[in-house]
């Protein structure tokens, strides 16, 4: 009994249990919900999105944000596709290019939001139209086809019962916990975003910390536009629209403050899957497609509404 | 006599701390009653809940001798009682006229802005005050007096019957404080009640007609002001047992040997010019003056947190130029700020990673964070500033303002410091802790640690310092040995009256 008390008295709890009882009245109410091919569905869904919401994480915290993963996605994509199919580079190279430049991308926008002070908000707002624009420009908009097996492997194969996605998240969000957790870097992330002033008079450097932020989410996004590259074979300067909306909901549902300071991957994982699990729900009780963002959105919404109570009382 | 306010078995609890222990407290219509108290005793909070920003936990509240509830500040403003407090609450892009009658501009019947009426109205309040600006003028571009002149005809619109007064004066120059008193004796006349607040005891004889003592968040006394000179005022106020609040220096400062810090002609844009001086390890070197005469900006230049735009600093004689905040800390300076929660805290974080914030690299190794050295650490400093170990794990937000002073300070004593600077080391702790934070001060500089303090109370930079340097506008204007240390040359010298 104690230790199921104990079980529940951490922060994710509530998270935990919405899960739990989504999964109960889904099951009960959709002969499709409790089989192989949806979880494996799911879960592949869930990998590309933590791994964007983990990203998402590391800047959230600082009380930043990044609006521009979604067009990241694209980038990362066509970065791909024309290096690994176009330029005929082996597939290891193209891979590391691709999410080298996808990190020089956010550290331009962690340059531009630390040294010059625009707030994150505009800088990625900005960024997000840009990174679309140099997706859709590289290519002429047209979509990139050609890829091997080899590469197609790591978006469309699984390993046992789990699809290689949903594996390398499950890495990251390790890895990003460990970091979070246990190194000085996170507990720098933490201080800034609990108190920027206090960490600079502390003697952190607050700049470097935060574009390193940008750049892990930038990277992370790099990572996530490859995989989903991978599952669809193509790279296309349209991938990822509106990303930003399910990694930055996934973050705040799961207990990430957009103030900053406050949140951990735990968290952000619940928030994934609690996201996820709604949209399969809202699929497979038939709810028309054009509606499901509605929900989504209001989710998000009442999501941080109920967060910013908690912090209140 | 008539009693318009009559506040009765007031109780106010914080986490941690009592900030007000049954207190009964009443004006009568038409006095100026002032209120007294170290900061921490809680006046501002008896006033925070007279204005309706506060609730109480206990306790009524009567007006005109009927029972009133106020559960925010409009409810307060309507019963006709306006606090000013130290930070103004004007829009500094609209002009005088629109803050004086924001909520209540007249209008024309199509539902615009009726500025002719506007402008009228204004300069019949501004008259009244005989304040000789037009309302047309934007606030922002007016000086701190003017604009705290603006606040008391706001409170005029608004009809305000209580006028209730925080520190007005700690921003002003002599003149405007004369002017100030002059308006304020005005509206007595008028029939307006005021309750005015001030740490400047000399003031307060000089306007109130009674003077209510607070002491540790209790009510000590209410005097009329002819029966009591300035030490009964401050024997109420200290309480006989902090005489020695201070303490007393063990050995003197060896003024022969070399300074550990010299400052020569350090200018930073606008707000410190040409300041030099010696820092000797072991002394404990004051800061006083006004807000905003710059002191504040000169720690953070030694700090590396603002850049100087001219002049020198040798460390050690050697030539020191700090970059950031970081290059201070490695070079042993440690800088306790002057806002608490704005520039000290992480509120929402552990006391023991508030603790440790500044220590990262002596806890790590490759980047790994030492568990049990970041607890060793925090246990021991918290122990050393007189904190329960056991606090380390809860958060600092819950934690009362003189032991979350504490965390700060221990955040430095963890770097070993070669120099501290606290910047209003005492401001918003209780009298106990203040007592205790002394300690701690001459303890370190007994150690051989160079400290400087930067304080607004000048008997707690009395108190406290081996010698003071005394600032106005961003000079320095005047050094004192301690033998020369008195508050009207002080103060004289703050504010460039002789």
């Amino acid at each position: 009994m104690l230790n199921v008390k104990k079980l529940f008295s951490f922060r994710e709890a509530p998270l935990l249990l919405a899960i739990l009882g989504l999964v109960i009245v889904l099951k009960f109410s959709s002969i499709y919900f409790f089989t192989p091919e949806n979880f494996g569905i799911m879960s592949r869904q869930v990998g590309i999105a933590l791994i964007l919401a983990v990203g998402m994480t590391f800047v959230i915290l600082t009380s930043d944000i990044d609006l521009s993963v979604g067009s990241m996605v694209a980038f990362a994509s066509i970065m791909v596709g024309e290096l690994g199919v176009l330029h005929k580079y082996p597939i290891i190279p193209a891979v590391i290019l691709s999410l080298l430049a996808s990190t020089i991308l956010g550290l331009v926008s962690g340059l531009i939001t630390t040294k010059i002070g625009l707030p994150a908000f505009v800088t990625t707002l900005g960024m997000l139209a840009v990174v679309r624009g140099l997706a859709l420009g590289i290519t002429g908009g047209a979509v990139i086809s050609g890829f091997n097996e080899s590469f197609t492997f790591f978006g469309q194969g699984s390993y046992g019962p789990f699809p290689i996605p949903f594996l390398f998240a499950v890495v990251i969000a390790i890895i990003a916990h460990v970091v979070l957790t246990q190194t000085t870097f996170g507990r720098q992330v933490y201080f800034i975003g609990s108190n920027e002033e206090a960490a600079k008079l502390s003697g952190i450097p607050t700049h470097r910390i935060k574009i390193t932020t940008f750049m892990i989410c930038a990277f992370l996004a790099g990572v996530a536009g490859i995989l989903e590259t991978a599952r669809l074979s193509v790279g296309q300067p349209s991938a990822g629209v509106g990303y930003e909306l399910t990694a930055i909901g996934a973050a705040v549902i799961g207990g990430v403050s957009l103030f900053g300071g406050v949140g951990s991957i735990l968290g952000t994982t619940l928030g994934t899957v609690l996201l996820i699990l709604i949209n399969n729900g809202l699929i497979l009780l038939n709810v028309d497609p054009y509606w499901q963002q509605v929900f989504s959105g209001t989710i998000i919404i009442a999501a941080v509404a109920l967060n910013m109570r908690k912090a209140k009382s | 006599m008539n009693e318009i306010i009559s506040m009765t078995g007031i109780v106010k609890k914080y986490p941690g701390v009592i900030a007000l222990d049954h207190i009964n407290f009443s004006v009568v219509q038409g006095e100026i009653m002032a209120l007294v108290g170290e900061n921490g005793a809680g006046k501002s909070t008896l006033l925070k809940i007279l204005a309706g920003a506060v609730n109480a936990d206990e306790g009524t509240i009567h007006l005109n001798g009927e029972l009133v509830h106020f559960t925010k500040t409009q409810d307060a403003i309507d019963r006709g009682i306006s606090v000013i407090y130290q930070e103004l609450n004007l829009a500094n892009d609209l002009s005088v006229a629109e803050n004086l009658f924001v909520g209540r501009l007249p209008k024309n019947k199509i539902g615009t802005i009726n500025f002719k009426k506007l402008y009228e109205d204004s300069t019949e309040y501004l008259d009244r005050l005989s304040l000789k600006f037009d309302p047309q003028t934007k606030v922002g571009t007016l000086n701190i007096a003017n604009r705290q002149m603006v606040e008391i005809a706001k409170a005029l619109v608004s009809k305000a019957k209580v006028l209730v007064m925080d520190e007005p004066t700690s921003s002003l120059t002599q003149n405007e404080v004369e002017t100030l008193f002059e308006l304020t004796k005005n509206l007595k006349k008028e029939g307006v009640t005021i309750i005015y607040v001030s740490h400047r005891l000399r003031e307060i004889f000089e306007i109130a007609d009674r003077v209510t003592v607070f002491r540790d968040a209790k009510l000590v006394d209410v005097k009329n002001i002819k029966e009591v000179n300035q030490q009964d005022i401050v024997k109420l106020m200290v309480g006989r047992e902090l005489i020695n609040l201070y303490g007393t220096r063990k050995q003197s400062v060896d003024y022969m040997t070399e300074p550990i810090l010299t400052v020569e002609k350090l200018s930073l844009n606008k707000s410190v010019k040409e300041i030099s001086f010696n820092l000797y390890p072991g002394e404990i070197l004051g800061f006083s003056g006004l807000i905003g005469s710059g002191r504040s900006e000169v720690a953070l230049a030694i700090f590396g947190f603002t850049k100087k735009s001219s002049g020198e600093i040798k460390f050690k004689n050697r030539d020191y130029q700090p970059k950031t905040p970081k290059d201070a800390i490695s070079q042993g300076i440690g800088l306790v700020p002057e806002d608490r929660k704005k520039q000290g805290l992480f509120l929402n974080l552990q006391v023991r990673k508030n603790m440790s914030s500044a220590s990262l690299p002596s806890i790590s190794k490759y980047f790994l964070i030492n568990k049990k050295k970041d607890q060793e650490l925090s246990a021991t400093y918290a122990e050393k500033m007189g904190l329960r170990s056991s606090a380390i794990e809860v958060g600092a937000v819950t934690l009362s303002g003189g032991n979350q002073q504490k965390v700060v300070i221990g955040r430095w004593m963890a770097q070993n410091p070669e120099i501290l600077i606290l910047d209003e080391p005492t401001r918003g702790v209780d009298v106990g802790a203040k007592g205790e934070i002394y300690q701690m001060i001459r303890k370190i500089a007994e150690k051989g640690v160079a400290v400087i303090v930067i304080s607004s109370e000048l008997p707690e930079v009395m108190g406290i310092s081996d010698r003071i340097i005394v600032m106005r506008e961003g000079l320095k204007v005047a050094e004192l040995e301690s033998k020369e240390f008195s508050e009207v040359k002080i103060m004289a010298a703050s504010t460039g009256v002789e």
